[in-house]
């Protein structure tokens, strides 16, 4: 499970401080399917940060079954990362200078996993770019390269997956090839998907979803509930907040 | 740990041709030190084979006056009781040589008459294959070097004058044991048999000769035969060595050769690490992203770091093994390069030392290692969550930088201390080396301010040029740098050339003696005297001075107390032989600092002392110096102190003038510079003659000598402008790296401006303007360096006037600035050719 605490990002825009995300707090259980939907600038990808230790909060914690990752160093949450969470990028940030496999290999062989090869090139069959497998990725296409990438964020089995704006880069039908895929692993692997999106058609697709403006969520809804909850101005209050509801908001 | 091995062959195979000029700059300055260190090993094997052969004898005694009947027989008692098995004699003398057949040549020769039992070790190597005897020397034979047959225009076969006598050439010298190698020579050596000496009539009284007595000893009776030697003639001018000392002391030779040459190819592998850093810095910059993205993944810090790190030492070992293979042909050139060469030199093998080949590679690999750590650290600061949001790296002192870049810096200090074999040196380098950088960086800083108005130029190139000087992330500084240096190097040494020849030059001048004669004997002076103003034989002006060999072998005095020759002996120079003489007035090179100067002559001894004398030994006036003069002690009072122009040879220079009156009667020659006639032809005519009618008087040419030192001279700028030139490329290697480096970039630009209106023929004028700019600037910076450089060297070190030589000044700016923007317009073709959409839709 993923729980922030009164989380808030506060940045520097010259001499000014600027709050890019107020505080808010968030349970996400295992296995869940959320989509953070909002502008351009609401501070969807800055939660996306937090929630994988990628930066740290102004204030508040992040807990990720029960560890206080605010609390690791950068080799811990390294770490961390390399055995709990998988990425995937609107950019895809492969690393140029690796083939597809290669790209796919390295977080196995970080944490020190064994046949790092034999599961990379299980993985690249499984998003369908068997005899891509070599290429760099300079010669593959954006939709091939995201699903490398995706590949890649599922290397060592993490429970949870993270996906900043995968098809913001993609055209319709590669964005539906790599939406497929990530639902795919979803519902066989269990794993736990945060995904973040301005497209709306994309994230009702999702179990629940977390509306973000200017840093604040306006909206929080369970489609499984089947019905909108959570406006931030109540969400303090726990009105509508259900006991046995897998996403938990709160946010001021 | 697989991770990171993977990940650095991965990186190597992606990136190996844009780090291409990495290795390149290590392999020049691996090549460097292999290929010197190696020669050196080369040349000193062909040494350590004979060591012997060196002195051609276990022990050496020799003296430079005629052996003493009774320092003979103590040699001699010496010598059966340490058991000497053999010993022979030998006399060593400079006297000139001439064609029996009257031609109008002469020559100086060091000549040497030896015995039968010549050489008691090694042998003498002559041309063709003609073994030497010492039949060959007997009745009037002569063994002479190919040089002096060319300069007299000789062959085996013919007949050379020596003094008096007439010698046959019988064969020509390629090695001489005995004979050591760079050693200054008034001329080339000729072998003559011991017992036709007496018949040049050279070896007169105050004859210029040295007598060596060569000695066969048992090995274990070596060291102790030199003890007794030097013991017994501690108060005498009877020297004794042993082989070993002489190789000893050959060794300590080479050793400081080698050093100082391999700190020669250390700068260039430390200008190497220069361009090292400066690629490391920018090829990590463009890795960030994936540094990000392999955090992200979950690699640490140090995993990331370890991957870089290994990279650059398989990098390292890939240039330090280039560097070997480079050195590995430039020794195989030497033997080709000396070819028929009979020089000791060309006795060579020339090959790879292993040895050397190690010490390079470490070199190569340490200076890698260490000049990339510090832009290594930059992996530290790269945060993950840059793949989510550009943001700039926080800015605070970092004490672990800091920390590295200290022990880079003992690092490196440890390397150029081990390269000299001496860690003070290693400091001094290192710290001279900061000096210019710091120095060079400043000038580079200064000059780019003083530009700056030009970025308000109407020339839309020329602005931008001057622009991109200063925005960030440009490499202007590291090459203003490292190219500035070489042309500093090469100015600089152009420019000091010059320098020195032009004050010989002035010293031959119009008015001034060009010739000088020596070892004329007491009795020639009248003869000498009309020989020189006779109008037929077109001598200019001379006169004949008296000189004679002293030693000074004590001195009592306010400061200075020298009780024996050992005292003195401990005081360095003060104990060679000083040719003094006495008059009764000063010359016109000569000051007067203290004191008077006598103007007539007196019984008691005086002497004037030269002010380094003064200064050097704190000899004042009222001490007395007591000197001996071929074996006459005289006590003489100090009465004046002279200062000596010392450029100034026309009246020559001496530390010592008595007052006339002490040291008439003392065994004395005469030297007389004059001035001799002008044309060549004229010039060997009166040689010649003068030869012809006083054998034994040596004539010593300052127009030949001038050749020899123009000759020397431009070797030795040769040598250093090779090394200057070796820094200038690179300078130019940096040069390219640095634009390969920020290509991307570039392109990006070019692509930016492209569609913005300007056309191809815009942007190569603006890189031509940039990189033209940049090689003024650092042309500007070598020259003023090379100024500095001149002024320093020639006021404190060569003490002669500083003279600015602005042809190569502004020859050597002009030739930087073409040279460095010919080489950045040639490697950024690739921006000139790239069509703009591609690049915007990469982009």
């Amino acid at each position: 499970m993923i729980e922030l605490r009164e989380v808030s990002k506060t940045v520097m825009s010259g001499s000014e401080p600027l709050t890019i995300l107020h505080p808010l707090s968030l349970q996400i259980e295992r296995g869940r399917f959320l989509a953070i939907v909002g502008p351009s600038g609401s501070g969807k990808s800055t939660l996306l940060g937090l929630l994988a230790g990628l930066d740290a909060p102004t204030s508040g914690s992040v807990s990720i079954d029960g560890v206080d990752i605010t609390k690791l160093d950068e080799d811990r949450l390294a770490k961390l990362r390399g055995e709990k969470i998988g990425f995937v990028f609107q950019f895809f940030h492969l690393i140029p200078s690796l083939t597809a496999l290669e790209n796919v290999s390295v977080p196995i062989e970080i944490i020190g996993g064994r046949d790092a090869r034999r599961r990379a090139a299980t993985l690249i069959e499984e998003v369908g770019l068997t005899g891509r497998a070599h290429h760099y990725p300079s010669q593959l296409s954006g939709g091939e390269q995201q699903r490398v990438a995706l590949a890649r964020a599922l290397a060592n089995d993490p429970p949870i997956v993270l996906a900043d704006e995968p098809t913001g880069n993609l055209d319709t039908t590669n964005g539906r090839h790599i939406m497929a895929l990530l639902r795919g692993i979803h519902q066989r692997r269990g794993t736990t998907v945060v995904l973040v999106t301005h497209d709306a058609e994309l994230a009702a697709t999702a179990d629940a979803r977390i509306v973000l403006r200017d840093g604040r969520v306006v909206e929080t809804i369970d489609a499984g509930a089947g019905r909108p909850f959570a406006v931030p101005s109540d969400a303090h209050q726990g009105s509508d907040r259900h006991a046995a509801e897998p996403v938990q908001v709160e946010s001021e | 740990m697989m991770f990171v091995l993977r990940m650095a062959a991965r990186e190597t195979r992606a990136s190996w041709k844009r780090l291409i000029f990495f290795f390149i700059c290590i392999a020049v300055g691996v090549a460097a030190i292999v290929t010197l260190r190696s020669v050196i090993q080369s040349v000193r094997g062909v040494f350590g084979k004979e060591a012997k052969a060196l002195i051609a004898a276990d022990v050496l005694v020799s003296t430079n006056s005629a052996w003493m009947p009774d320092a003979r027989q103590t040699i001699e008692h010496r010598f059966a009781e340490y058991d000497a098995t053999e010993w022979t004699e030998s006399v060593e003398t400079p006297t000139m040589s001439r064609p029996a057949d009257g031609r109008a040549v002469a020559r100086m020769v060091e000549l040497r008459a030896v015995q039968r039992a010549f050489p008691l070790y090694g042998t003498v190597g002559l041309e063709g294959g003609q073994t030497y005897s010492y039949a060959l020397l007997q009745q009037h034979g002569v063994l002479v070097r190919p040089e002096l047959l060319t300069a007299l225009g000789l062959k085996v076969g013919d007949q050379l004058s020596i003094g008096q006598a007439v010698f046959v050439i019988r064969g020509v010298i390629t090695t001489e044991p005995g004979r050591r190698v760079g050693g200054f020579s008034l001329g080339p050596r000729v072998l003559i048999d011991y017992d036709d000496l007496p018949s040049t009539g050279l070896i007169n009284v105050g004859s210029r000769a040295r007598h060596v007595l060569l000695v066969r000893v048992p090995e274990d009776r070596i060291e102790p035969l030199v003890r007794a030697l030097r013991l017994d003639f501690r108060e005498q001018y009877i020297g004794a060595r042993s082989y070993r000392s002489t190789d000893d002391e050959v060794g300590r030779d080479f050793d400081r050769a080698e050093n100082y040459l391999s700190m020669v190819g250390l700068v260039i592998v430390i200008l190497g690490g220069i361009a090292v850093s400066s690629v490391t810095r920018v090829f990590i910059m463009q890795k960030i992203r994936g540094i990000a993205v392999l955090k992200c993944v979950g690699a640490r810090s140090s995993q990331i770091m370890a991957v870089y790190v290994l990279q650059v030492v398989a990098l390292g070992c890939a240039g330090s093994l280039l560097g070997i293979l480079l050195a590995r042909g430039t020794l195989a050139a030497i033997p080709v390069a000396l070819g028929s060469s009979t020089s000791i030199l060309a006795e060579a093998d020339y090959g790879l030392s292993w040895s050397a080949a190690a010490q390079g590679s470490a070199v190569g690999i340490l200076v890698s290692l260490l000049f990339s750590l510090v832009p290594l650290m930059q992996v530290r600061y790269v945060k993950p969550s840059l793949l989510l949001r550009d943001e700039p790296p926080p800015r605070r002192r970092d004490w672990a930088r800091l920390g590295v870049m200290a022990l880079v810096s003992l690092g490196l200090m440890g390397v150029a201390g081990w390269q000299a074999g001496s860690l003070r040196v290693g400091v001094v380098v290192c710290c001279g080396f900061a000096a210019l950088a710091i120095v060079l960086q400043l000038a580079g800083r200064l000059l780019i301010t003083l530009i700056a108005p030009l970025a308000k130029s109407p020339s839309f190139p020329l602005r931008h040029a001057v622009l991109h000087l200063s925005r960030p992330g440009n490499q202007a500084r590291v090459i203003l740098f490292a190219v500035g240096l070489g042309a500093f190097f090469v100015i600089g040494v152009r420019s000091l050339q010059g320098s020195l020849l032009q004050e010989f030059s002035i010293q031959i001048s119009e008015d001034a003696p060009d010739m000088f004669l020596i070892d004329i004997q007491r009795d020639q002076a009248d003869g000498m005297r009309a020989f020189l103003t006779d109008p037929k034989n077109h001598a200019g002006q001379s006169r004949l001075m008296p000189v004679l060999r002293a030693r000074v072998t004590g001195v009592t005095g306010r400061e200075t107390n020298l009780e024996t020759f050992e005292d003195v002996r401990a005081r360095g120079s003060l104990a060679r032989e000083y040719t003094v003489t006495y008059r009764d007035h000063l010359e016109a090179n000569e000051r007067l600092v203290d004191g008077e100067f006598p103007s007539s002559p007196s019984p008691d001894p005086e002497v004037s002392i030269e002010k380094g004398i003064h200064e050097r030994f704190a000899i004042n006036l009222e001490d007395t110096v007591r000197f001996d003069v071929l074996g006459r002690t005289i006590s003489a009072r100090v009465t004046s102190i002279r200062e000596v122009d010392w450029r100034d040879a026309r009246s020559g220079g001496f530390m010592f003038v008595f007052r006339p009156g002490a040291l008439e009667q003392a065994p004395q020659t005469y030297i007389a510079p004059l001035k001799g006639p002008a044309d060549v032809a004229a010039r060997a005519r009166f040689q010649h003659d003068l030869v012809e009618k006083f054998p034994n008087v040596s004539v010593i040419d300052f127009r030949e000598i001038l050749e020899t030192v123009r000759d020397i001279m431009s070797k030795v700028t040769l040598a250093v402008t090779v090394v200057g030139g070796l820094v200038l490329f690179s300078g130019a290697l940096i040069l390219v790296g640095a634009v390969a480096m920020t290509k991307f970039q570039r392109i990006y630009e070019a692509a930016v401006l492209k569609t913005l209106g300007a056309n191809t023929r815009t942007i190569a004028k603006m890189l031509l303007f940039e990189y033209g700019v940049l090689g003024s600037l650092a042309g500007i910076v070598g020259s003023l360096g090379a100024v500095a450089l001149t002024w320093g060297v020639s006021r404190y070190a060569l003490e002669i006037p500083w003279r600015i030589f602005a042809a190569e000044h502004v020859g050597g700016v002009a030739v930087t600035a073409v040279m460095v923007a010919a080489i950045g317009v040639l490697s950024s073709l690739d921006v000139l050719r790239h069509k703009p959409l591609a690049t915007l839709r990469a982009e």
